[in-house]
Formats: structure tokens, C-alpha cells, sequence
């Protein structure tokens, strides 16, 4: 019987995407027989590894932003579940203003009001702009975690704190032992849509003069200056952004599908 | 009026921060205008965005493959690309391809450009929310409908819009804040919004932080705004049963 059902899969699949498979075949045959002789493909080629240096910066700029981040946003998060009103007010503040204002905002005020090089003891150290937008990003990025935290915490039932207590746990092995391993698993799909979020955030990193993906396009768009090469690296830029997160959007999917019930 | 802001800028002086900009008649203007703009922005984007999700949901939940295909190819590729790149696909490539077709008669100004990106953008979000309240609709109260010879689009329109309309509304509302905020992408291609007019005095003028403030306050107020419309409407539109 299984194996019957699995040789139905198999036979099934290529039937389910046929559209697909057609698409790609398409492509492929017009990348091997048309593509070399034309400049627009040339230029592609000879611009690629700038494009994937430029496509390198943002991604290290939404990884050191989603760390600093989520590390801001539990310290933030564990702030608002305080007993205590007057330490729950200033994490209330913090995530209300960083929620609320737009990011590319946010990214203009990191990037010049921060200082460009820094005074430690006799030397400056340079303060390049790419960190001043990773802390642009990494700012609303802690109050969303903060939330992410905050909601995960609420999610859990009450009861199971009620019964702990009964079973004479205090208030802080509660939380190590019971209630924190099951926020992990319910935070795990939020943050990875966060991350991917940030991720597309990092395409604002351009207009404040970070030498990323997008300002790679654009000079190479100036530079070799054909209207078919300009369409086709704007257009490859939304591919290499696509295919870095929508991967991240289908794992967060399955991965919230998977934990819907527990 | 101008007594009420040289009040203003006395009392922000003593706190240490410079707002002597707001007297000068031209960069008060400036940064007017562009507050304008950025209201007309979202006004226009708003309904733009509404129209597009509700025409993207109703063709997600057609049960036709040939339209409900295309739709969800639309709304994943809107949904995994930033804002940024889908403007400038538009703005720098399709209005280049139509200047080049059409000449100076091209119609469509960056404005216009910045309408229809967002509009699209944040219709793909609205349009799934639209569809999970579409689907949340009772399929009794379908076969009730369709029992009562309504056609497949009165009944999208009388039955199934109404209802999703009140399950969908709190994403909506969180859909829309967060367009108000997108609506500051529109300084990238130099459409006069309150974020560009503020980059235009501050580099004439090094007044960074007190700007700053000022739009960060002003995109508050807008959210704010959205947000208690938003409360408006779920209390009013409630019905027992339906949505929360």
C-alpha cells in the first residue's frame, strides 16, 4: 500500500508542475544558446560579482541587526513582564516609539546623528555607516522581538503557571523550567518572519550612501548605460531579494503549521 | 499664530534644541507642503490599497486556477521583495520603458509611481487577510445565499465582503499603520514628502535631531489617527458573532 501511494507521488509530481518545469526549461535553453553573444548578458556577467559582494553587505547587515536585536529585544521584553510598574513603563515607551516610527526614518536618524568617528582615549576610531544602519534597523527590530516575547510569554496558559506554583516552584524556576522551552518554539516562527522582514529592511541601507546590493545596481545601471541591461538588474535584484526570503517565509510557514497545536 | 511659535521655539531653546526654522516663511512652507503631500500620499494609497486587495482576494478565493494562479505568484513575490526595489523596478525601469514608448507625454509623475507601488505592495497584504476572512465565512450562510439565486459576484459583494470585511479588520488597520509608515520610501525618488523636505533643511541647516523629532512626531500623530478609525469602525461595524 505505501509503496503504491509513493509511486503515485512520484508519477504525480512532474504532471503538478508541469508549468514550472516548462518555465525553467525555457530559460535554460535561453541562457545556453541566445544569452552569449548579447552586451546585456556580458554586462550581467561581468557585473555579477559585484552585485553578490554588494547582496553579501546587507545580509551581514540584517544578521548583526536581528542579533543585536533579538539581544535588546529579550532584555526589553523581560523588562515588560516585570512585576514592578515602574521598570514595566520605560520597556512600554521604548517598544510604542520604535513600532510606530518608519524605519527608513529611523535609519536617517542612526546615520546622522550618530558621530562618524569616535574619540577612545588618544586615537579615532572610524564609525562606518553600514553599523549606523544596522543599529537603525536593529531598533525596531528589538521592540518587535520585545513583543514577540511579551505575546509568546502571554500565550502560555495560566493554568500551568497555577500548577507550578502548587508544585512549590518560585517564580523564577517557573520560568527557566516550564514556561520559557515551550516560548521557544511559539517565538521561532515570528522571528524568522522578522528576520526576513529586516532582511528587505536592508534595502534602505542605499539611500543613506551604504555601498550595498541596490546602490551596486544602480551604478552599474549609470555605468553601462543600455535600456535592456537596466531592466534586467533592477529585475535581478527583486530575484536575488526573492530568493533569499522566500525560502525563510515557506520554513516559517511549515514551522507554524507544524507547532499550530501544542 | 507666529506668537504662538516664537513661544515655541523660546521654550525648545532653553531645552537645548534649535527650532528657529519654523519662523523662516520658506523652510516653514517647505516642510507645510510636504506634510501635505504625505497626507495626500496615504489618502491615495489607502483607497488604492483597499481596491487592490479586495480585487486580489476575490480572485485568490474565484476557484478558478487561471486567476487565482497569478494572484498568489503576485502576492509572493510582493510580499518576499523590499518596497525599495519594487519602486525602483517601477519607477527607474517601467517609467523609462514608457518615456521611451510615449516621449514627454508620459503621464505618470513619481507621484503617481509612489500611489501605485504602495497601492499594489500593501494590497497583496490586505488581500490575505481579506482571504482568511473569506474563508472564516460559514459555508451554511453561503449555501443559503446561493439557495436564494444570488450570483457568485452578489454574493461576494452582499455576503462574503461584508462579513470577511469584520474578521479582516484588525490586520487591515495594522496593514494600514504600517503603510503610513512606507509612505517615507516616497523621498527616494524625490517626491516632496515630509521626510524629503526635511533632508532639504537639513542640509542647508545642521538641525538634524530637532527634525527628526518633528516627522517622528507627525508619523505618530498619522498612525494614531489611522489607529483610533480603526477602533471606530471595529465598535461600529461589530456584530455578535462575527470577527472580534
Amino acid at each position: 500500500m505505501a509503496i503504491e501511494s509513493s509511486v503515485g507521488a512520484t508519477l504525480a509530481w512532474p504532471r503538478r508542475h508541469v508549468g514550472k518545469l516548462l518555465l525553467l526549461l525555457c530559460t535554460v535553453l535561453w541562457l545556453l544558446w541566445f544569452a552569449p553573444q548579447s552586451p546585456v548578458s556580458k554586462a550581467l556577467l561581468q557585473w555579477s560579482p559585484a552585485l553578490a559582494a554588494g547582496f553579501g553587505q546587507n545580509i551581514l547587515i540584517s544578521l548583526v541587526a536581528i542579533g543585536l536585536g533579538s539581544f535588546l529585544g529579550l532584555l526589553v521584553g523581560a523588562l515588560a513582564l516585570s512585576p514592578l510598574g515602574l521598570m514595566r513603563l520605560p520597556a512600554r515607551i521604548w517598544v510604542q516609539v520604535f513600532r510606530n516610527a518608519p524605519w527608513l526614518v529611523l535609519i536617517y536618524f542612526t546615520t546622522y546623528v550618530f558621530p562618524f568617528e569616535i574619540h577612545v582615549g588618544s586615537t579615532y576610531v572610524p564609525f562606518p555607516d553600514w553599523v549606523k544602519v544596522t543599529i537603525g534597523l536593529a531598533l525596531p527590530a528589538s521592540a518587535n522581538v520585545a513583543e514577540i516575547f511579551r505575546g509568546a510569554i502571554a500565550s502560555i496558559p495560566s493554568t500551568q503557571w497555577e500548577a507550578a506554583r502548587s508544585l512549590a516552584f518560585t517564580r523564577g524556576q517557573i520560568f527557566r523550567s516550564i514556561i520559557l522551552p515551550q516560548c521557544f518554539k511559539r517565538m521561532l516562527p515570528p522571528w524568522m518572519n522578522l528576520y526576513a522582514v529586516i532582511t528587505m529592511g536592508t534595502a534602505l541601507a542605499s539611500l543613506v550612501g551604504v555601498h550595498d546590493v541596490i546602490d551596486t545596481a544602480q551604478i552599474a545601471s549609470n555605468t553601462v548605460n543600455l535600456t535592456g541591461f537596466t531592466v534586467v538588474i533592477y529585475l535581478s535584484l527583486l530575484v536575488l531579494f526573492f530568493a533569499y526570503c522566500y525560502p525563510i517565509s515557506r520554513l516559517t510557514q511549515c514551522l507554524e503549521r507544524r507547532y499550530a497545536f501544542y | 499664530m507666529s506668537h504662538w511659535l516664537e513661544l515655541f521655539v523660546h521654550w525648545t531653546a532653553g531645552v537645548g534644541l534649535n527650532y528657529g526654522f519654523v519662523l523662516d516663511a520658506y523652510q516653514r512652507g517647505s516642510l507645510e507642503q510636504g506634510a501635505l503631500t504625505t497626507l495626500l500620499l496615504c489618502l491615495f494609497t489607502i483607497v488604492g490599497s483597499l481596491l487592490a486587495g479586495v480585487g486580489l482576494a476575490a480572485m485568490l478565493t474565484s476557484g478558478k486556477p487561471w486567476l487565482a494562479k497569478p494572484a498568489r505568484v503576485f502576492i509572493e513575490v510582493t510580499r518576499n521583495t523590499p518596497t525599495l526595489v519594487q519602486l525602483y523596478c517601477a519607477f527607474l525601469v517601467l517609467n523609462m520603458l514608457l518615456t521611451q514608448a510615449v516621449g514627454a507625454a508620459n503621464p505618470l509623475t513619481p507621484f503617481a509611481w509612489v500611489v501605485i507601488v504602495i497601492s499594489l505592495h500593501k494590497g497583496a497584504f490586505h488581500a490575505e487577510a481579506l482571504r482568511a476572512g473569506i474563508e472564516a465565512v460559514p459555508s451554511v450562510t453561503m449555501e443559503a445565499a446561493s439557495s436564494l439565486a444570488f450570483s457568485s459576484r452578489q454574493l461576494l459583494w452582499n455576503v462574503q465582503l461584508p462579513l470577511a470585511l469584520r474578521f479582516a479588520l484588525p490586520s487591515l488597520i495594522n496593514n494600514l499603520i504600517d503603510l503610513v509608515k512606507m509612505t517615507a520610501v516616497a523621498s527616494a525618488i524625490a517626491v516632496g514628502d515630509i521626510t524629503y523636505a526635511a533632508i532639504m533643511i537639513w542640509t542647508q541647516s545642521d538641525n538634524v535631531l530637532e527634525l527628526m523629532i518633528l516627522i517622528l512626531s507627525f508619523f505618530g500623530l498619522l498612525s494614531f489617527i489611522v489607529n483610533c478609525v480603526g477602533r471606530y469602525l471595529e465598535a461600529r461595524l461589530r456584530m455578535p458573532g462575527y470577527g472580534h
